[in-house]
């Protein structure tokens, strides 16, 4: 596995487990660099400072707040580092509750970290794991990632354990924006009914190996075409088509029969003699009446 | 094009029409079988309503259509773009009115909806085949080809308003074409005929094709020009 990207130790009491963390999940959204159209070169982003008109190293940057508008406080690496922390290098379990859909917001989650034991620890983890597992709870616990302090969920996963992190209560929007019904909807017992069964109908066990991100592999297909030198064929668009397309579909159409003529295929050249002798025919003939 | 368009100033006088309040539309012989003869130019029956168009002063003034009362309502959006792909003025168009689905294909049910007042449903076209008025003359006596290639010259091809795809001689040809489009008759027009009014005998005829083996509707792809899928 790829190399850990924290280490430190989980912190439960007096117990402390030392351990290691890995992402659980990696982006696999697929990457385009910017280029010149003109000459298909990397372009580049330089930092660029209106006031002094001028491209800018980026060393000569620094980091600031706006605390008011147009106002700013340099803020230092220094600074950062000097900010008190007392989750530094630890997961901080702050208290556990009960594995419950509705709990303490533990649904928005930003990203998923596998745990790994170091051998010291490794009795203390597992006992740890197993006591979340049978009691049905998650830990809420705090640790710094990345300068910045997040609440996280622990949860027991497999062999090891996953350490969610979570959005702070304040990144959480509030529902009161949406246009919601005030009112209690009214459902009739038979509505509900159904309701049920087909929820019981299609009730069965997830398994994530079933789904694909289809747009990405689609995309791939277009570029791997495009890196073997092949045009890619426009996919079909359920856009709406015009009527000029429905005349291009009928001369593509005239263009496929003149085709198979050519081919002679053997119902066609049938229907071309039936069409010669008609066309021998006297022109008054091609009418029913007059 | 909207800059040539810019330099259609009209010489009429205000409320003063060019054109005639109706025109009596030439009306098909029907035909027995598909043939080939280059006197004449074979396009699709198309399956929609038979209507002609008066496009005076920049607008869409008038659509006579079988059997309806306002057809301009009902397909208002070609009002706003039949006069912009018109390159002339005071013209009267004759031709029909679709309606197609979403996936582009011709609907008549969705036709129907909207003959009866539904403005939503489906998305309208007009396909012109021929050209009765222009620039406020007459060309009912020239020849069918004149007055077709005129109507090339100045309707150009839009998101709504098209003239009709047509071959010249080859009436088996588009009738087997046709078959596989799931359209069950073909239009003929002699080429050195003038319009009349009411019965055309030879001049036009709707020739009904027979049915193709395989009846099956062409799908988005076909209207697309793409490879169908293997399923």
């Amino acid at each position: 596995m790829a190399r850990s990207m924290w280490r430190g130790a989980i912190q439960f009491g007096l117990v402390t487990i030392p351990v290691k963390l890995y992402l659980a999940t990696e982006g696999t959204s697929i990457g385009f660099n910017l280029l010149h159209a003109s000459c298909l070169n990397r372009i580049q982003m330089k930092v660029y400072c209106p006031y002094h008109d001028e491209v800018i190293p980026r060393s000569e940057t620094v980091r600031g707040y706006e605390w008011s508008k147009g106002k700013y406080v340099v803020v230092s690496d220094e600074d950062i580092d000097s900010v008190p922390l007392k989750t530094m290098r630890a997961i901080e379990i702050e208290m556990f509750v009960n594995v419950d859909r509705d709990n303490a917001g533990t649904q928005f989650v930003k990203q998923a970290y596998y745990l790994e034991p170091e051998q010291i620890g490794a009795k203390a983890f597992y006992l740890l794991k197993s006591v979340l597992g049978e009691q049905g709870k998650t830990a809420i616990c705090k640790i710094v990632l990345k300068d910045r302090e997040q609440l996280a969920a622990l949860n027991p996963f497999s062999k090891t354990m996953l350490l969610t992190t979570l959005h702070w209560p304040d990144e959480v929007r509030a529902t009161d924006e949406l246009s919601l019904p005030e009112d209690e909807i009214e459902i009739k017992a038979s509505e509900k009914k159904m309701a049920e069964q087909l929820v019981a109908s299609m009730t069965g066990d997830f398994s994530a190996d079933d789904y694909h991100d289809d747009y990405r592999q689609a995309l791939m297909a277009v570029i791997e075409k495009k890196v073997a030198g092949e045009k890619p064929e426009p996919a079909a668009r359920a856009e709406p088509t015009n009527i000029t397309d429905l005349m291009a579909a009928l001369e593509a159409s005239v263009a496929a029969a003149r085709q198979d003529r050519r081919e002679g295929k053997a119902d066609v050249k049938a229907e071309a003699a039936d069409a010669k002798a008609e066309a021998k025919a006297p022109a008054k003939r091609r009418r029913k009446t007059a | 094009m909207p800059g040539d368009q810019l330099d259609l100033s009209i010489p009429t006088t205000p409320g003063v029409s060019r054109l005639p309040a109706r025109v009596a539309p030439m009306q098909a012989t029907a035909g027995v079988a598909p043939f080939d003869d280059p006197d004449y130019l074979f396009e699709p029956w198309w399956p929609g309503v038979r209507a002609l168009a008066w496009a005076e002063g920049g607008r869409l003034i008038r659509l006579q259509a079988e059997g309806m009362a306002d057809a301009l309502t009902a397909f208002a959006e070609l009002a706003d773009e039949l006069p912009e792909r018109l390159m002339a003025d005071a013209v009267i168009l004759d031709g029909w009115l679709l309606a197609l689905d979403e996936g582009g294909w011709l609907d008549t049910s969705l036709l129907r909806r909207r003959l009866a007042g539904d403005r939503h449903a489906g998305r309208p076209g007009f396909v012109a085949s021929d050209l009765l008025w222009s620039d406020g003359s007459a060309w009912a006596r020239r020849s069918f080809a004149r007055r077709r290639q005129h109507l090339e010259s100045i309707l150009l091809d839009g998101d709504r308003c098209v003239v009709s795809h047509a071959l010249r001689g080859e009436g088996t040809l588009l009738a087997e074409a046709l078959a596989r489009f799931g359209l069950d008759a073909l239009s003929a027009r002699r080429l050195d005929a003038r319009y009349r009014a009411g019965s055309a005998g030879e001049a036009w005829l709707r020739v009904p094709i027979a049915p193709a083996a395989s009846t099956e509707r062409p799908r988005l792809a076909l209207i697309q020009r793409l490879p169908l899928p293997d399923d």
